[in-house]
């Protein structure tokens, strides 16, 4: 028997790395299969074998910081598990459709730089790991190959950039006033990182903001998702927002803002916001890809709502919804990426009629909708009802009517899907069921999604407050009952009125068309006003140069031509007030500089190095004159 | 749409709301918590398909979005 004690704790991001080194050198064939496989199986090892808390060795001091690579609490655990186990999914999922290396790379480099962030103990590591995650998902946009796929990577990793910069400089300017860096929270709980109120605050929160796709900082999501490759997308629905909510839930887990003597839990809020927003926007969509990205803002909404609670309750229903999200986030980019690659087809109105020629994709996609929609039963019911439950018992109202009218929206949209792209009639398409290395991580996550929703309790185990989430009874009978009914009564709604939310091809404009407007703005500023201002500086610099370089040659000509220049810079505007009195002396420069100008320009006759130097000695002499002078009248 | 299906829905949506209004002044003061579904699932529903339906002006025909 194997002593998994005596496993010593290696960062997971290194097995990750390390695997995409030697990547290349497995070729493209079955070799690369296996060698890829057995890294996703080391992947899963190495994150399940992490004990708590973890013996030191992964903390090196850096100019005076100390930075951990390694901080493995029950936190950073089930965040771990879950990115391990999706990870392994995306891998083998991969196999299916992924040709080149390169794509293969970027994945395991993200997937690898999203295990160091959250097993990062302080902030610098973690903002380390925050942009190599930017940067490597890139990669997974732009391996489409098309020029959309470019321009959205563009405008997302501007977005990101601008989202690194922003929590860059929040780290340091808390550093500065706080020193804190270390996210270690010590026995007491998961989130106790000092943030004080201020600019720094306010950075950090932007920062981990463009992450979480806080709205209106969330438009790099619906923009770049769809347009990634098939294996990308199920990748980046993964690591990026949940590392966002991660990061938040070490920082402002129960911020509140002071707003009229009462303390506002505004994160709460701004989860509430994204829930209803992601909601309406997933309605209108068309593409399926872009509608499940809105819903990953709308689902990161529950996450930012049980963190921002900031209760026992709150929290452990915001990580168990992170786990649950992943799961069936994951399995629906899955099952849309067979539809595309078995059709070629990514829009509503032309799909439909799947559900007997892609039977498995069929039932996995369904189990995946009826997850999210928080159906009794399955997994996202358990922690649909943890977040809702924590508002609830913390008399947040509002926040709890807009969980619940999200929990609506979801459904309805999930119908809509699920019906157009499975259900509906049409006899012209043609497709087969999608490969085998798509249709296994698809089942098992499939199963997962339905195991944790028929016992919870395997959740309730690794959740950062253990002994709070053993007592929530997801099944009660009251919230069993009007979670069947809200369900039932929305499929009635939708099966009424579905005609009203027929997909259409349409473009639905959000809050990105400001944004183009404006940079479109910015750039016609740049190449006007701007770049006339810059000729303007660019003559002055030039002129200042040359008369420079005339002085050099000849410093008398030189100081008689600043002279004659500064004369008739200064009396040419008061000319005709003083016409009698002032236009002689500003005749005798213009003409003088005239004549000096006229002239060319002679060198003066050479020194010996000898005179030079006592002329500089001099000049210094009489500067330390005037400086004794002016220390002793001072 | 035509005339006939806008009449059904109308007629669809005008007993759901007298169904949900009799549901809430009869029996919801006394087991609010057995029909508080109910309630949220039909306005839910209505106020996403109306949102939907306002959004649609600012929409605009096409495939592609940039």
């Amino acid at each position: 028997m194997i002593d998994i004690s005596s496993i010593p704790n290696i960062p997971p991001a290194l097995i990750y790395f390390a695997g995409a080194v030697l990547l290349p050198l497995f070729g493209k064939g079955r070799v690369r299969k296996i060698y890829l496989i057995i890294l996703a199986a080391l992947g899963l090892i190495g994150v399940a074998v992490l004990k708590s808390p973890a013996p030191g060795g992964w903390e090196f001091s850096v100019s005076g910081f100390e930075l951990i690579f390694l901080y493995v609490d029950r936190l950073s655990l089930i965040m771990g598990y879950i990115f391990a186990i999706i990870g392994a999914a995306a891998i083998v999922y991969s196999l299916g459709v992924v040709k080149e290396n390169g794509e293969f790379v970027c994945g395991l480099v993200y997937l690898g730089s999203a295990l160091g962030a959250v097993f990062a103990g302080d902030l610098f590591t973690l903002y380390i790991f925050w942009e190599i995650m930017a940067f490597s998902s890139l990669g997974l946009i732009w391996y489409s190959r098309t020029e959309r796929a470019t321009n959205a990577g563009m405008r997302y990793i501007l977005f990101h950039l601008f989202g690194g910069c922003a929590l860059l400089a929040g780290i340091i300017i808390n550093y500065m006033s706080t020193g804190a860096i270390s996210m270690v929270p010590g026995e007491s709980g998961i989130g106790h990182f000092i943030v004080e109120s201020g600019i720094g605050y306010f950075l950090l929160l932007i920062g981990i903001g463009v992450n979480t796709a806080f709205i209106p900082l969330h438009t790099w999501l619906p923009d770049a998702y769809p347009k990634a490759t098939i294996a990308g997308a199920v990748f980046m629905c993964v690591f990026t927002t949940k590392t966002g909510v991660y990061a938040l839930a070490r920082t402002f887990p129960g911020a509140e803002l002071s707003l009229f003597g009462n303390g506002i839990p505004f994160v709460a809020y701004i989860g509430g916001v994204m829930c209803l927003y992601g909601v309406i926007f997933a309605l209108l969509q068309n593409d399926v890809r872009k509608l499940l990205s809105y819903h990953i803002i709308s689902q990161v909404g529950y996450m930012v709502a049980g963190v921002g609670i900031g209760t026992y309750i709150g929290i452990n229903g915001g990580i168990a919804h992170v786990f649950n999200h992943i799961l069936y986030k994951a399995l629906l980019f899955m099952c849309m990426g067979s539809v595309i690659y078995a059709t070629g087809r990514n829009n509503l109105t032309e799909l439909g009629g799947l559900a007997k020629k892609m039977p498995v994709t069929m039932i996995t996609c369904v189990i995946a909708a009826l997850s999210i929609s928080g159906v009794v039963g399955f997994n996202g019911y358990v922690s649909k009802g943890m977040v809702i439950h924590a508002a609830e018992l913390s008399h947040m109202h509002i926040l709890t009517l807009a969980l619940m009218l999200g929990s609506v929206g979801t459904f309805l949209s999930f119908l809509k899907l699920t019906y157009f792209t499975f259900f509906r009639r049409n006899d012209e398409i043609e497709a087969r069921e999608a490969p085998l290395f798509m249709l296994i991580p698809m089942s098992v996550t499939a199963f997962l999604c339905v195991a944790f929703g028929v016992y919870p309790k395997m959740l309730y185990e690794i959740l950062p407050y253990r002994e709070v989430a053993l007592q929530y009874h997801a099944f009660a009978v009251g919230h069993t009952l009007s979670t069947l009914e809200l369900l039932a009564m929305t499929a009635f709604m939708f099966f009424s009125l579905r005609i009203l939310i027929m997909p259409h091809d349409r473009i639905t404009y959000d809050i990105d068309y400001l944004y183009r407007k404006a940079g479109r703005g910015f750039i016609w500023f740049c190449e006007h006003p701007l770049a006339r201002f810059a000729v303007g500086v660019e003559r002055v610099v030039l002129r200042i140069a040359d008369y420079f370089v005339m002085f050099g040659k000849n410093p008398l000509r030189g100081t008689r031509v600043m002279i004659d220049t500064v004369g008739v810079a200064l009396l040419k505007p008061v000319i005709f007030v003083f016409n009698l009195v002032i236009q002689p002396v500003y005749k005798y420069y213009e003409r003088d500089l005239e004549a000096v100008k006229m002239r060319p320009v002679e060198e003066m006759g050479k020194m010996s190095i000898g005179t030079g130097l006592v002329l500089i000695l001099l000049f210094f002499a009489l500067y330390l004159i005037a400086m004794l002078l002016h220390g002793w009248l001072a | 749409m035509n005339r006939k299906v806008l009449r059904g829905l109308l007629i669809i949506i005008a007993s759901v709301v007298l169904v949900v209004s009799a549901m809430f002044v009869f029996v919801i003061h006394s087991h609010s918590e057995f029909f508080t579904g109910v309630l949220y699932g039909t306005i839910g529903a209505l106020f996403f398909v109306v949102m939907a339906k306002i959004l649609s002006l600012i929409q605009k025909e096409g495939k592609q979005d940039d």
